[in-house]
């Protein structure tokens, strides 16, 4: 498994944690991949510093996960940088509580965060404070709710149910779809954010 | 259907001139898929251009953490839908690197030609595309001619064409057929020549010259903060492959170039793709030569209950019976943690992220997928351009929807 498991760089993450010990934690290495989580506060600092001191230049991926509708804090953004020079590769972890995710955006540091940042608001209702379009872009723009929490289930909520024949069912309903009575998601975005522009 | 986005498009600041905006897409043929435009234009330049994505989406992400690992495998069939073969690789060596598994030496080398081939027809396809957009039709009729050579050859590795479905945790589905590699020899054998034809066509061609040639330029600091990867980030000038720099299924033994751009534009990304068509025949060609024997999948005790008991056994041995029921009605269940793996696929790094957390399921899918990269730097590099350009800027760029949108 060597080939798989050496991509991350340990002495990155220490020194990333040693500049900036206010803004970042001990580096986590799971499966040789370095994580260094971060304070979701000061994300730019630290992404700024990993590309300009550290030499992490090529953004590669931002994305966001859930731990369910329990755990606390209980979203994550993680960020992919690479470095060209050392051949690693680091990631960033930001964690967010359930209520009110919000983060700052990191387009002045990587500009092609901009749609990774839509899709995890898009998906997850992260928002991202100073971001200049922040509105969905693989749903439609009409759509009511977060689909990659995950008490969102599978064959979708309301109007935008799946055909229940499409999951395997009978069709009941007066159109095949599914009757559920949509309820958004909770909890729901603070009035005046727009958690679904 | 009037988007509300298109009403409340800012006026330019030139309020003097006239400018139109027009949608270029979603249905339109060199946007190839469902890929939409909202395109301002001062006469024939392009003034802003706002791509809009999502046409496509199936809820991939979310498809991933309900169904178990090897039921996730045919979604990846349809990401890049293009090269399956190599998104079943990346699919699966990512859930190896979760699970702890290694694949067979010759399992490995099977994924490299499986690859490789792949990159072959993906690139045929995208430059025989790429020429017609920009008139050149004779490219794309001889391009599909090898193509269809190379999904002959995957249907002899798999028995499907197009939705492969074909690696599995520790190894491959099944063994090479007895015919098969007579078969790669030949059209490795030829296939160097072919490109030399496309070339004869292109490479020199004044009107292919002159339209692509300092169209959509790609400076590499744009490239590295948008996130290009693949032939895209080395048209810029940038020498990164993973299959290089972290290499994977083996690809340390074979020997092989990583050609690089310099000026980042349409000419050089298209000079990037032919020659790495050159290096995958070149790197087929290594693979045949030092093939290993021995198992297809990977059947050590210590990750025997991860994959499926051979089919035979099945039939005859009531514990490969129950081994096998278990694995495919309870799925394996991967260690709590994470991983990352990315592969270097035909249109840039392939990457995925799984989170489990001990389960039968990943709790977390995350798929990066290139183009979604490559379609956002369109904002920066499309204005300046005219109209025009834009066939040659998106069939440089080698994009495909299904993997953008997922």
């Amino acid at each position: 498994m060597s080939v798989l498991t050496d991509h991350g760089d340990p002495a990155a993450g220490a020194a990333l944690h040693a500049a900036l010990p206010h803004f970042t934690w001990d580096a986590v290495v799971d499966r040789g991949d370095v994580t260094v989580p971060v304070d979701p506060r000061h994300e730019v600092e630290v992404a700024t510093y990993a590309r300009d001191r550290l030499g992490y230049t090529l953004f590669i991926d931002r994305f966001g996960a859930d731990r369910g509708e329990d755990a606390e804090p209980r979203f994550d953004v993680y960020t992919i940088l690479y470095n060209l020079q050392t051949k690693k590769r680091l990631h960033l972890c930001a964690s967010l509580p359930g209520l009110d995710p919000v983060l700052p955006t990191l387009i002045p540091v990587f500009r092609g965060a901009n749609w990774f940042e839509r899709e995890i608001l898009d998906m997850y209702g992260v928002r991202f404070e100073g971001h200049p379009d922040l509105r969905r872009i693989l749903m439609p723009d009409a759509f009511p709710d977060f689909p990659l929490r995950r008490e969102y289930p599978m064959e979708g909520l309301g109007g935008w149910a799946a055909p229940s024949r499409a999951i395997g069912g009978g069709i009941d309903g007066h159109d095949g779809q599914i009757a559920v009575n949509y309820v958004p998601s909770q909890p729901k975005p603070a009035p005046g954010h727009g958690g679904a522009p | 259907m009037t988007d509300p986005r298109l009403l409340d498009v800012e006026v330019a600041e030139d309020r003097d001139a006239e400018h139109m905006l027009i949608n270029m897409g979603p249905q339109h043929p060199s946007t190839h898929g469902v890929l939409r435009l909202i395109l301002e234009l001062d006469g024939e330049e392009i003034r802003r251009c706002e791509p809009v994505i999502g046409y496509l989406h199936r809820g991939k992400e979310k498809i991933g953490e309900t169904l178990s690992y090897h039921q996730f495998l045919p979604y990846t069939d349809r990401l890049d839908y293009l090269a399956p073969l190599a998104n079943n690789v990346a699919y699966t060596v990512a859930c190896e690197k979760l699970v702890g598994v290694e694949a067979t030496p010759r399992a490995q080398a099977i994924r490299v030609i499986c690859c490789e081939l792949a990159r072959i027809s993906a690139h045929l396809l995208g430059l025989g595309a790429y020429a017609m957009d920009l008139g050149a039709m004779t490219i794309f009729l001889w391009t599909f001619r090898e193509r269809e050579q190379i999904y002959s050859l995957i249907e002899r590795i798999c028995g499907a064409r197009f939705t492969t479905s074909y690696t599995r945790v520790g190894g491959v589905e099944r063994d090479l057929p007895a015919d098969f590699l007579p078969k790669l020899e030949a059209f490795v054998r030829e296939f160097p020549g072919r490109v030399d034809e496309y070339e004869s066509l292109l490479t020199r061609n004044k009107i292919w010259v002159r339209r692509t040639q300092g169209i959509g330029v790609i400076s590499r600091e744009v490239a590295l903060a948008y996130g290009l990867t693949g032939p895209n980030l080395r048209g810029s000038g940038v020498d990164y492959d993973v299959r290089k720099d972290h290499p994977y299924c083996g690809y340390e033994q074979y020997e092989f170039e990583v050609p690089v751009g310099s000026t980042g534009d349409c000419y050089d990304r298209y000079l990037v793709r032919i020659e790495e068509m050159r290096q995958s025949a070149h790197i087929l060609r290594q693979v045949l030569d030092t093939l290993p024997a021995g198992p297809f999948i990977n059947r050590d005790d210590r990750v025997l209950k991860s994959v499926l008991p051979e089919k035979t056994k099945t039939l005859t041995n009531m514990e490969a019976l129950i081994h096998q029921f278990m694995v495919a009605t309870e799925s394996i269940c991967a260690p709590a943690g994470e991983a990352w793996f990315s592969a270097e696929n035909p249109k840039g790094e392939l990457g995925f992220f799984l989170r489990s957390n001990g389960g039968p399921s990943s709790t977390r899918c995350r798929i990066r997928a290139p183009s979604f990269a490559a379609l956002q730097c369109l904002v920066e590099i499309v204005p300046g351009h005219m109209i025009a350009d834009i066939m040659a800027i998106l069939g440089s760029i080698d994009f495909v929807m299904g993997e953008c949108d997922r």
